[in-house]
């Protein structure tokens, strides 16, 4: 059969028109728009004066960018390895069950994973509530001193990366799974005759084998943690929100409680290329770990 | 085809129009025991002008929610046709051009005018000597207290109001008896956690000493800061001798008032239906709210109003404009209603009826109408604002004795004049 290469190709371009139509309508335009905006002295709506990189340089001088930016760096170090790690342990431990058994452990582990962020909060509000929490009680029990957990900036955020870590592990742990079940047991069954110790076999088999999942949800949970918002948005209300701003609340903040626009387009420029370095320096770093073996 | 569509839908349109009542669309965002008395006043409204103009209501979530989504909707031209709003967020709502003007002829067609508001509320709605809105009320903060507790501690005056209220000293010891007396775990509720609510209180002590915030467009200018720091100072010293709660956020204060563990509370006079409702069901001690206790040199207490405002951003039509003020017009003249959901009309006709002065505890602490201070009138204040974000920092380290009141002074100083 001849084929009509001319017309395959239009028809091609037909069939994703829509999808680059609305890509580009909801997707690069804005973000184009955004690095405009970030030149300007712009309300939240409406046209701003071109400033320049007025917005950029104060940057630097801006106490709350500062926090906003070590807090974010401290969460995505809270969380990310400690979290991977937390859902590698409890899928090793999984996975020697079996049958029913699993089923329901998996799925208990997994049942916070469904939750919406708002229930996560009232959850643990109810637990850590410094005049009313459960887990006040329990301090009392003991004859130690109240702790106010999401008040003050010391437990704040190791806290909220503790629910964070509570609340998404069921993924990774989903995920983890998946990769042990895709090891071949022969190599196992090869490493046992030769009476390897567990140590050894997990240094060995399990963790080369397994590192192709390790590394998609390390990516998976750098690039999520880095847009961390609703955790700290949530447990930061009625409390003292600028001590744990992150990079998105910020911008949330500039925007939308100081009514500015072209300075919250400039944070959001700076978080948008920081994840991009981010990424790709992790990408790269996947790479040559995994040429190395 | 979509030509004809689109007459066919506007003939549509028209002739419902003609033949229904005019619908007003209504935002609010009264979430609390005053949102049930709002809904109950709509409904009310409704009744009385079947045919004519019928309240469509929505109530959303308050503060930043509500503002950015009105800010939004402004912009695409799908506003409401009226909304309540705070006259502290006025002078930024003009700024950013989000209402419309109410002209002396509207004020004429509601019945209503500058002599039937006190002063510092029709200043509230004003700027340049045109209003942008029809205030409701005026809704400060006051001082609740357990008649029980207080009255076992021998803490009550003849009046049945709490002893020591006109010094610092004076409320001191009371708060002091109180913890001495051990019947409760704290002598006051306060909302140490949340610097947001605290503004208010925090204001109204530099009130007491006449402290400004803003002087000609620039912070905290010469002792107003000794002023601040004097009312960090107060609250500071409740939390260091054990007299108030530490890191309470709002609902855990309420609770902890309304549970009988705190004797007294400093909270906004929307919390009284709470109570009252409370009270109704058997489930709560004898209880009064009071004006805040004078602990500097004369009463002040922070105040600010709802208001009635018309969003740009909707062509409306004539009919529905008298509609809107149709609506406002009711709403101000039948506010006295309102006045169960514990804020103060700002009417003065209906504070001054008979049926308002027998109302308790509204009639205790409407005194304090005369002693009000707002926001300053700024595109940088109002509830949920910038100035309120600042200060809200540094007071919850403070109240809680993390930080000293000079630090955070100078800290919020330095913030300010940031902005």
């Amino acid at each position: 059969m001849l084929r009509n290469a001319k017309r395959e190709t239009l028809i091609a371009y037909i069939l994703i028109a829509p999808f680059v139509a609305i890509y580009g309508l909801i997707f690069v335009y804005p973000t184009i728009d955004l690095f405009f905006l970030s030149f300007q002295d712009a309300p939240l709506i409406g046209p701003g004066e071109f400033a320049g990189t007025e917005n950029y340089e104060r940057l630097p001088r801006d106490r709350r960018f500062g926090t906003a930016f070590w807090n974010t760096a401290y969460f995505v170090a809270l969380t990310v390895i400690p979290g991977t790690l937390v859902a590698l342990a409890i899928s090793m431990g999984v996975t020697r069950l079996s049958g029913r058994v699993q089923a329901l452990v998996l799925s208990l582990f997994f049942l916070p994973y469904i939750l919406p962020v708002s229930v996560v909060f009232r959850l643990w509000d109810w637990t850590l509530n410094f005049q009313f929490g459960i887990a006040m009680h329990l301090l009392d029990i003991f004859g130690l001193d109240r702790i106010p957990i999401f008040k003050t900036t010391t437990w704040f955020m190791p806290a909220v990366a503790f629910v964070t870590i509570w609340w998404t592990c069921g993924f990774s742990i989903l995920l983890f799974l998946a990769g042990l079940r895709a090891i071949p047991k022969e190599i196992y069954e090869a490493a046992a005759l030769d009476n390897t110790s567990r140590w050894r076999m997990f240094r060995h088999v399990t963790w080369p084998l397994l590192w192709p999942v390790t590394g998609l949800v390390l990516t998976i949970q750098l690039i999520l943690q880095l847009k961390i918002f609703d955790q700290v948005y949530l447990f930061s209300q009625g409390g003292r929100p600028n001590d744990n701003l992150v990079m998105v609340y910020y911008i949330f903040q500039r925007a939308f409680v100081n009514n500015q626009g072209g300075r919250a387009a400039a944070i959001a420029v700076v978080l948008f290329i920081m994840v991009i370095i981010i990424s790709v320096l992790n990408f790269q770093l996947m790479r040559f770990s995994e040429r190395r073996k | 085809m979509r030509k004809i569509l689109a007459i066919a839908a506007s003939a549509l349109l028209a002739t419902s129009a003609a033949q229904a009542a005019e619908t007003v669309v209504w935002w609010d965002f009264l979430g609390g025991g005053d949102g049930v008395r709002m809904k109950q006043m709509i409904a009310d409204f409704n009744e009385g002008h079947e045919g004519e103009i019928e309240i469509d209501g929505t109530t959303l979530d308050w503060g930043v929610p509500f503002y950015t989504k009105v800010q939004t909707s402004v912009a695409v031209g799908e506003a409401p046709d009226i909304m309540t709003y705070h006259a502290s967020r006025i002078p930024l709502a003009i700024k950013q051009g989000l209402l419309q003007e109410i002209t002396d002829e509207d004020w004429q067609t509601m019945g209503l005018g500058e002599e039937d508001f006190a002063d510092s509320i029709w200043d509230g709605v004003s700027a340049d000597g045109k209003q942008y809105g029809v205030p409701l009320d005026t809704h400060p903060i006051v001082l609740y207290y357990n008649k029980d507790v207080l009255a076992e501690a021998g803490l009550l005056d003849e009046n049945g109001q709490p002893k020591g209220l006109d010094s610092r000293e004076g409320f001191n010891a009371t708060l002091q008896a109180l913890k001495d007396a051990e019947s409760v775990k704290f002598p006051l509720a306060s909302v140490t956690a949340d610097g947001n609510f605290m503004f208010r209180t925090i204001y109204s002590l530099m009130g007491q000493q006449d402290g400004e915030l803003m002087t000609d467009g620039e912070f905290l200018v010469g002792d107003n800061a000794e002023k601040l720091e004097n009312a960090l100072s107060v609250l500071q010293q409740w939390t260091n001798e054990g007299l108030q709660s530490t890191y309470t956020d709002y609902p855990a204060t309420v609770a902890l008032f309304t549970s009988g563990e705190a004797a007294m509370m400093i909270n906004g006079v929307w919390e009284v239906p709470t109570m009252v409702d409370l009270h109704k069901e058997g489930k709560l001690f004898e209880w009064g709210a009071v004006e805040l206790p004078v602990i500097f040199d004369h009463p002040a207490t922070y105040s600010d109003s709802h208001v009635f405002a018309i969003p740009k951003g909707n062509d409306m039509s004539e009919e529905k404009r008298a509609a809107v003020l149709e609506v406002m017009s009711w709403m101000s003249k039948n506010s006295l209603f309102w006045a169960t959901a514990g804020h103060i009309p700002a009417n003065s006709n209906i504070t001054a009826m008979d049926e308002y002065k027998a109302m308790e505890p509204n009639s205790t602490y409407s005194s304090l109408t005369a002693n009000m201070i707002y926001d300053p009138k700024t595109p940088l204040a109002g509830v949920a604002g910038p100035i309120f974000d600042v200060m809200s920092t540094y007071f919850v380290p403070t109240l809680n004795g993390e930080m000293d009141p000079e630090e955070a002074v100078s800290e919020i100083q330095y913030e300010l004049n940031d902005m």
